[in-house]
């Protein structure tokens, strides 16, 4: 799915968030909260206002998430199997809504990267979690 | 008719005022032609889309991406009212363009992508959910008259 070339945009882009999961984590996530209100609906235990450490502790979960993927660019579904199966059977998040997760984090890696936010990073990080999302709401039915 | 606060416009016009529109129309337009390539269906006639540097030095593609941006300055001018701003603007892009509006959501994204690659930090989740709240309310109002 992805080129030899894509993969090497992906992995530099990941170089740039390991070791920091947590606070790019929280600040993907709100941002989500803060643009797309209803998403919150999908984190009732983090409460109608997630304090900073419940942010950084979920948003550290979801990036390893992302690390993991980007481990197995060639085995995603056996990967993400189990986080597959988790939101197929428990999560059940609504497949509209993973666009709107990859739009925010989209703009946390451009508003840290800036210029260095180039268009093929865009676009292979963009055609990378697009993949992850399918992968995640394969199952569903 | 979307109500848009003191602070978000506020939000919305301090950006707005340092955005150079002819460099991020450009930039705007050309990476929404490159991330989503199906995009370049509407601009057979621009040349050489054929690479993204190609796309991004294409001075087609820079000139109607500040075109289009300088429309979008129009709007933040009438943000209580962009329904009627955009109404002539709707039906070309219905009876003429043949454009989906699903592709006025990618190229609202993109600004947002592109003004937080310039703006970094002061690009807060606040600030981007003004710019959202534009950006899909612009897109709606160039769907209004669809039919």
């Amino acid at each position: 799915m992805l080129s030899a070339q894509e993969r090497a945009q992906v992995a530099q882009v990941w170089d740039l968030i390991a070791g920091h999961e947590a606070a790019f984590g929280a600040e993907l996530l709100l941002r989500l909260f803060t643009v797309y209100p209803s998403t919150k609906t999908y984190f009732p235990h983090l409460g109608p206002c997630a304090d900073e450490a419940q942010l950084l502790s979920h948003g550290r979960r979801m990036l390893e998430a992302v690390g993991v993927a980007v481990q197995h660019l060639d085995n995603l579904r056996a990967a993400l199997r189990p986080l597959a199966d988790l939101h197929a059977q428990v999560l059940r998040v609504d497949p509209s809504n993973f666009p709107l997760l990859i739009q925010c984090f989209q703009v946390v890696l451009a508003s840290h990267l800036q210029d260095e936010f180039t268009v093929e990073m865009q676009a292979a990080w963009d055609k990378f979690l697009t993949g992850v999302a399918v992968v995640l709401t394969e199952k569903y039915r | 008719m979307v109500h848009f606060t003191a602070e978000e416009k506020a939000a919305v016009n301090s950006l707005w005022a340092r955005v150079n529109v002819e460099l991020v129309g450009g930039e705007v337009l050309g990476r929404l032609l490159v991330v989503y390539p199906w995009t370049q269906r509407f601009f057979d006639n621009f040349g050489n889309l054929s690479s993204e540097s190609a796309i991004m030095g294409n001075p087609k593609v820079k000139a109607h991406g500040k075109k289009v941006l300088t429309s979008f300055g129009n709007a933040i001018k009438h943000m209580d009212d962009l329904k009627d701003t955009f109404a002539e603007l709707s039906e070309l892009h219905c009876d003429k363009l043949h454009v989906d509006p699903e592709n006025f959501k990618l190229l609202g994204n993109m600004i947002l992508i592109v003004l937080a690659t310039h703006f970094s930090k002061e690009f807060t989740p606040q600030t981007q959910a003004a710019w959202q709240k534009l950006t899909t309310a612009v897109a709606n109002a160039l769907a209004h008259k669809y039919h």
